[in-house]
This record gives C-alpha cells, sequence and structure tokens, in this order.
C-alpha cells in the first residue's frame, strides 16, 4: 500500500532485500491461507452440528450445549490471538513493505506456524476422540517458548514499521475532511505495543494455569476429552 | 399461625451462614434479607442472593415464606453478588460526565486544541446549535432519571459504573473533540441538511420523552408491576402498535438526526454502537413480555417496526 521511499539506500539493499522479501512474504501467505480453510472447516463443523442438533431436537432449545465443546475448542485464548495475528500480518507486515525483510518477521511466523501445527492437530484429535497424550504435552508445553518468541517478533516489527508510518501517513486521516473524522496510525501502533503490556502476561500465566490443570494429572492417560 | 425455622447456606460451600427461627410464615424475602443482614453487617440486603436451589434463580423480595415450596424449616441459598451501586446514583454520574465534558470541549478549555484557539468560538452556527442540542439531551435524562423513572431494580453491580462512564464519557470526549474543533467542516448540504435533521431529533426526543411518561403511569408509585404498555391519547406513544420498546427507538432517532446535523464520523460510530446495545435490551424486553402475557400483541416488533 505504501511505496517504498526510493532513495539511494534503498538501491543499495535492493538485491538482498528482495532475496528476503520472498521468504516471509511468501510464508505469510501460505500460513493465511492455511489459516483460512481451516477456519472455515472448523466454523463449519460447528455449524453442521448446530443443524444436526436442531434437526433432532425440532427447537432451538439447547443447541448451544450440542456445539460446546468445539465452540470452546475453537474459541479459547483464540480471540485475542486471532485478532492480532491478523493485525500484524495484514495491517503491519503487508502494509509496511520496509518490514517483510526483517528477522523479526520470521520469528513470529515461525512461532506462530508451529503453534498452529499441535494446536489444530490437537483439536483435530479432540473431535475424533482420539488425542495422542504427546499432542496435549506439546500443546501445553511448546507455547513456554512460543509465546515469548512470537510476542518478541510482532513487537520488534511494530516498532520496526514506525518510522515508515510516521514518514508516509499510511492509513492515517487529517483534518478537515467532510466526515470531522481523524486517525493517526502512528498512535495507534504505539498504544498497541504498549497493550502489550497488560495482556501478554495474563494471557502467558493463564496457559501456565491451564497446562498446571490439564497436564497436572499426568499418570491418567484419557482417550476422551 | 405457626412459626417457621429456617436456614441459609453459602450456595458455593454449602456452609451454614445463618440460622433464623421464629420466621413468621408470612415474612418476604426482602425481610428475611434484613434479618440475613443482621447477623452478616457485610452482606446488605441489595447484594444478597437467596435461592431455593444454589443453582436456582434469586428469589424476589416480594416472595412470601409460606408461598414458597419448602418445608417447616426452609433451607436457603445464599450467594454475594458484590459491591452494590445505586441505579439512580449510576444515571446521574454517566450522564453527568458527557455535559460538562462537551462543554469543555466547546468553550474549548485550554490544553485540548492548539493554544491560539483557547476560549475562542466556532464560527459556524451548527456548531451552536449541536452544544444546545447535546446539553439539552443530557439534561433530559438527569431530569429523567430524577422525576421520571420507576426502576424495577434499586441497584446494579458496582463495576458497571466505571463500565458505563468509562462508555459516555469517553464518546462525549470523541465526538465533542471533532465537532468544535477549529477546523470542523460543516455538513455538505448545509442549512437544509441542519433544519431536517434538527425536526428529527427534536420528534425524537419528544418522542422519547412520551413513552418515559407512559412506562411510568404503568407502575404505581414504589410498585414494582409489569404491564403491557399500550398507546395513549399522545399520538407519539402509537408507535406502541408496532414496537415493544419505542423509547430505544426514538432514542435511536435522536442520535441519527445529530449525526446529519453534524456530519461527524464519530457522531455515527457512537450511534451505531448505541444502536446495537440497545437492539439487545430490546430483544430482552420483548421476549420478557412474550413470556409473561399470553395476550402480547403479536405484531409488535422489539425495536424497529416490522424488522428488528
Amino acid at each position: 500500500m505504501s511505496a517504498p521511499v526510493a532513495g539511494t539506500s534503498k538501491a543499495t539493499h535492493s538485491d538482498v532485500a528482495a532475496k528476503k522479501k520472498k521468504g516471509p512474504g511468501a510464508l505469510a501467505t501460505a500460513y493465511l491461507v492455511i489459516y483460512n480453510v481451516v477456519m472455515t472447516a472448523g466454523w463449519l463443523v460447528i455449524a453442521v452440528g448446530l443443524v444436526r442438533a436442531y434437526l433432532a431436537r425440532g427447537s432451538y432449545h439447547g443447541l448451544y450445549y450440542s456445539i460446546e465443546k468445539p465452540l470452546k475448542f475453537f474459541q479459547t485464548g483464540a480471540i485475542l490471538e486471532v485478532m492480532s495475528r491478523v493485525f500484524l500480518t495484514w495491517a503491519v507486515t503487508h502494509s509496511v513493505r520496509e518490514v517483510q525483510s526483517e528477522d523479526s518477521v520470521l520469528l513470529f511466523v515461525t512461532a506462530w506456524t508451529v503453534t498452529e501445527i499441535i494446536r489444530y492437530s490437537f483439536y483435530t484429535f479432540s473431535l475424533l476422540n482420539h488425542l495422542p497424550y504427546l499432542i496435549k504435552w506439546a500443546r501445553y508445553t511448546f507455547f513456554i517458548v512460543l509465546y515469548p518468541m512470537g510476542v518478541t517478533g510482532e513487537l520488534l516489527t511494530i516498532y520496526a514499521a514506525l518510522p515508515y508510518v510516521q514518514k508516509t501517513g499510511l492509513y492515517s486521516v487529517t483534518l478537515p475532511n467532510k466526515y470531522n473524522f481523524s486517525f493517526d496510525y502512528y498512535t495507534f501502533l504505539m498504544l498497541i505495543m504498549i497493550s502489550y503490556i497488560p495482556l501478554f502476561p495474563q494471557l502467558y500465566f493463564h496457559m501456565i494455569r491451564q497446562r498446571k490443570k490439564v497436564l497436572g494429572h499426568a499418570g491418567d492417560y484419557s482417550k476422551v476429552e | 399461625m405457626k412459626l417457621r425455622s429456617l436456614e441459609i447456606l453459602d450456595a458455593k460451600t454449602k456452609d451454614k451462614l445463618c440460622f433464623l427461627d421464629k420466621v413468621e410464615p408470612n415474612a418476604t424475602i426482602g425481610e428475611i434479607k434484613s434479618m440475613f443482614h443482621k447477623s452478616h453487617p457485610q452482606w446488605y440486603p441489595a447484594r444478597q442472593s437467596i435461592r431455593l436451589d444454589p443453582k436456582g434463580k434469586s428469589l424476589k423480595d416480594e416472595d412470601v415464606l409460606q408461598h414458597l415450596p419448602v418445608g417447616t424449616t426452609a433451607t436457603f441459598y445464599f450467594r454475594d453478588l458484590g459491591a452494590q451501586i445505586s441505579w439512580v446514583t449510576v444515571f446521574l454520574t454517566e450522564y453527568t460526565g458527557p455535559l460538562v465534558i462537551y462543554l469543555m470541549f466547546y468553550f474549548r478549555v485550554p490544553f485540548i486544541y492548539a493554544p491560539k484557539y483557547d476560549f475562542t468560538t466556532s464560527k459556524h452556527w451548527v456548531v451552536h446549535l449541536a452544544c444546545m442540542c447535546h446539553s439539552f439531551h443530557y439534561v433530559k435524562r438527569l431530569l429523567e432519571t430524577l422525576f421520571v423513572h420507576r426502576f424495577s431494580h434499586g441497584t446494579m453491580p458496582l463495576r458497571n459504573i466505571f463500565k458505563n462512564c468509562t462508555y459516555y464519557w469517553g464518546f462525549a470526549a470523541w465526538m465533542a473533540y471533532y465537532i468544535n474543533h477549529p477546523l470542523y467542516t460543516p455538513p455538505m448540504y448545509g442549512e437544509q441538511q441542519i433544519r431536517l435533521a434538527l425536526i428529527i431529533f427534536l420528534f425524537c426526543q419528544i418522542g422519547n420523552f412520551s413513552i418515559h411518561i407512559a412506562l411510568r403511569n404503568l407502575r404505581p408509585p414504589g410498585s414494582k408491576t409489569r404491564k403491557i404498555p399500550y398507546p395513549t391519547k399522545n399520538p407519539f406513544t402509537w408507535i406502541f402498535l408496532l414496537v415493544s420498546c419505542p423509547n430505544y427507538t426514538y432514542e435511536l432517532g435522536s442520535w441519527l438526526g445529530f449525526t446529519l446535523m453534524t456530519q461527524c464520523l464519530p457522531v455515527a460510530f457512537f450511534t451505531l454502537v448505541g444502536f446495537i446495545q440497545m437492539t439487545v435490551w430490546a430483544k430482552g424486553k420483548h421476549r420478557s413480555y412474550l413470556k409473561e402475557f399470553r395476550d402480547y400483541p403479536p405484531l409488535r416488533s422489539p425495536i424497529l417496526p416490522f424488522i428488528l
């Protein structure tokens, strides 16, 4: 969306940048495609579950309970993660060309990719009522490293985007205009970064508590969730 | 008249919290709450939820002991609703904020806009009109809170006041910032647009007030009775034929009028968010009416005639 600043410094970087740009760019796109397909599938499962339950019962009563489990699977902890990822992918990485070659992008994309592979394996197996303990263990253990890794990558990427946003006024609207509205994307990004401070520890420690609860009974090997 | 005894247990831990004997059979839950409050002074009646079943619905203050399905020794369960605050207090606080805050922007108090604009006034007459409308709206709300509304519940959880004030005060500041900005752009279609907007706004303010009066008259002073509202002689209430919660319909109309008047996107956002919330409330109210009254008029929709 924003044109890279065509200065002399860019010209010397361009070869290296072009090579590096391909990596995370393609990976992020592939990730998005896979992500969307799977999420579609997931919500289809819930939709089908609802229809079947309605047909079986003949009323809307108690419908929630029939899809409660898969719904919770797909939503637990997912909302903030989803929002932050869509934001990072489209509103930052895609929009600010200059950051696409940053190592920080590779950092968070790797973290997300590994997390998601484990998470969706976990959901798939759970829905089939056949969850290998290894998958459950991985889901509740890998995050210990992947979460901070992902967050670091995300923050570094947003930080890298800041000077370009300020210079180009990306996504920003100034007064006067006929809708009497203004928006400063630069300030918005700063606020987003600040919001990580209260949010990330809360999420992280919530996962740690979940881990104790779920893996606490390390003795039981349960097939059914 | 055989006196009853009753015990109150904690709904979660099942601990025996209180045992009351020699209770009159015609005692109400409200009176029982007062008795419970004596032995546990930190739990004033407004924050007590008394039920027959730990996971069941709260009993009403008006419920009478002998009409409840309990034996000679009754067991009740208690849940703490948390610190409570009166509805009147919440309303007065959440409405005074926007009134004051908007005026601060209107008078361009220092540290909001560039210093050269401090204490100046806008050159656009629509900005003055908007200030009058906005202020009128909130003064009306404050007066209604003090003199018109009859609340079913005395209190709500304390945390609501922070949530509600953030919403009202935050949006008021956001809207007021743009409308009173030195770089404000008046509406595209000028006087025609502003005139139409003002008519809509005033019409809906009168409408909203009419509905509040009609609802108040359904309920004798100090009571919590619920009746089906019907159109009265006042034409503004004839909308009851089509809608369950016309107060919300008119409120939406007022804000649409204000949006048109100011042609300001933040006002449009505020209108949209308010509409969503009011729709949720209207649907809930509509459902309660349907559940409570067998003969509820079938033509009515919750908030928008035939639509929603």
